[in-house]
């Protein structure tokens, strides 16, 4: 399987080349075009019937969707093209064992050997992070296909790392972080509008996205009308 | 201070690293990461009083932030942004002034004035808000915007769309107008327009949040 990504990084979308035999799971909505000769299954479960109902919850309160696609080639040389829904960028990161941690929306896709899950990263980080409560879990060995809203820049952490929420995209699991202050006293955090972020210490890779979907919306909110009731 | 402008223009970021004494100052929310040896104070945008009108009048922030490493500590590096996809300029001020519309502002260097004047009622009515921010002085300061940006010396007089006006030098002077006659402008979707009269240096951007948010509305229902 290869991945070629194109048009990066406002409009990214991932050209996924698929072998006879060669599977990748995606998320519901996130194909834009493809070959003939995959087949599609969609289903709440991962592949090879890992999971089922709880998981496909899980994953709804982790920001995606309760199914997954399926795309499966059933002869050689098929084409799958993936985009995220929002203008921003896609990487793709081989894993090799170990895993990574990525934010609800963040995850597009995965390539058969990739096991995805659903984690629990604690009460506060749940509760503080803005990042909802449980985060995509993917380990074993294939391409993961991550996205965001802007650019992803890669940090390579080695001690500590301070992470607006609202930035994060995904990290290595042998990374951990916990939601504190920005600066030195509470009252400064809050007032210069930085509120919280996130502390991240390990050694491990981090990716964050240059644009916050959060502060955004929080920009042009305030112009759109209101819901009509009924 | 090393500083560099990526992923332009769709979503340009500000990387800027940081040696022992140096010091950036940040709108508020700016930052999207930093090292662990950055300190982030934050501290009124101006005196007390200008940062208060500034927030309810300029629709800027009442607080910046100022980004640094500590003395004795080794180098490290924060990444700012601004709320929008857009593009980021990087201004150098020699004594000279410039006027920012609000959200703007993005990031400057200490040594770099932040002031707030009285922007005036065509402003107002232009959607700009009545004050506005200078930034005047010595030293860099970093401009954003919602879509491209491009400059344009004005001669004598240009209309710009309203909401598309990023910055301009004080020798130029705004005045809102109807874009054609009272027909012509309710119809016509250009409704209110800002006439840059005089001759000077004016920032504009490709994209406005109006022009977003009107797009957005027309297919709520």
């Amino acid at each position: 399987m290869n991945v070629e990504i194109v048009s990066r990084p406002a409009g990214a979308a991932a050209w996924v080349r698929l072998e006879r035999g060669d599977a990748v799971t995606a998320e519901v909505g996130a194909m834009i075009a493809m070959s003939p000769d995959l087949q599609v299954n969609t289903t709440s479960m991962s592949r090879g019937g890992k999971g089922g109902i709880l998981k496909g919850i899980r994953r709804m309160f982790s920001g995606e969707n309760f199914f997954l696609n399926h795309f499966e080639a059933t002869a050689d040389g098929q084409e799958l093209l993936v985009g995220p829904a929002l203008v921003g960028d896609i990487v793709a990161h081989e894993l090799t064992g170990g895993a990574v941690i990525v934010q609800g929306s963040s995850w597009l896709a995965s390539s058969d050997g990739v096991d995805i899950d659903t984690t629990f990263q604690g009460v506060m980080n749940a509760l503080f992070s803005g990042e909802g409560i449980f985060w995509v879990k993917c380990s074993g060995a294939g391409t993961v296909l991550l996205n965001s809203f802007g650019a992803i820049y890669e940090v390579d952490v080695d001690g500590s790392h301070v992470v607006d929420t609202g930035h994060i995209v995904a990290f290595e699991d042998s990374l951990s972080f916990s939601v504190t202050k920005a600066s030195g006293s509470w009252i400064g955090s809050f007032l210069g509008g930085e509120g919280l972020v996130a502390r991240f210490s390990g050694r491990g890779r981090l990716w964050c996205q240059t644009h916050n979907a959060t502060s955004f919306g929080r920009t042009l909110g305030p112009h759109l009308k209101p819901r009509q009731e009924g | 201070m090393h500083s560099e402008v990526r992923h332009g223009p769709a979503f340009a970021t500000l990387f800027v690293g940081l040696q022992p004494g140096d010091r950036i100052i940040a709108e508020s929310d700016a930052m999207a990461s930093m090292g662990p040896r950055v300190q982030m104070r934050t501290r009124l945008n101006g005196n007390f009083f200008e940062a208060l009108l500034r927030r309810l009048f300029g629709g800027e922030s009442f607080f910046v932030n100022e980004f640094s490493v500590p003395g004795g500590q080794a180098d490290d590096s924060v990444v700012l942004t601004q709320r929008t996809p857009g593009d980021l300029r990087t201004i150098e001020l020699n004594g000279s002034t410039l006027y920012l519309q609000p959200g703007a502002f993005v990031a400057a260097e200490p040594t770099v004035d932040l002031g707030v004047g009285w922007a005036g009622f065509a402003s107002w009515i232009g959607g700009e808000g009545l004050l506005r921010l200078s930034v005047g002085g010595r030293g860099r300061v970093w401009v954003g915007a919602y879509g491209g940006l491009f400059d344009d010396d004005v001669q004598e007089e240009l209309v710009v769309d309203t909401g598309h006006l990023v910055a301009y030098e004080p020798t130029v002077s705004l005045n809102v107008g109807l874009a054609g006659g009272i027909f012509s402008s309710f119809f016509s979707g250009e409704g209110l327009i800002t006439r840059v009269k005089g001759r000077g240096r004016v920032l504009l951007q490709s994209r406005s949040i109006d022009g977003l948010a009107a797009w957005v509305n027309a297919h709520l229902w």
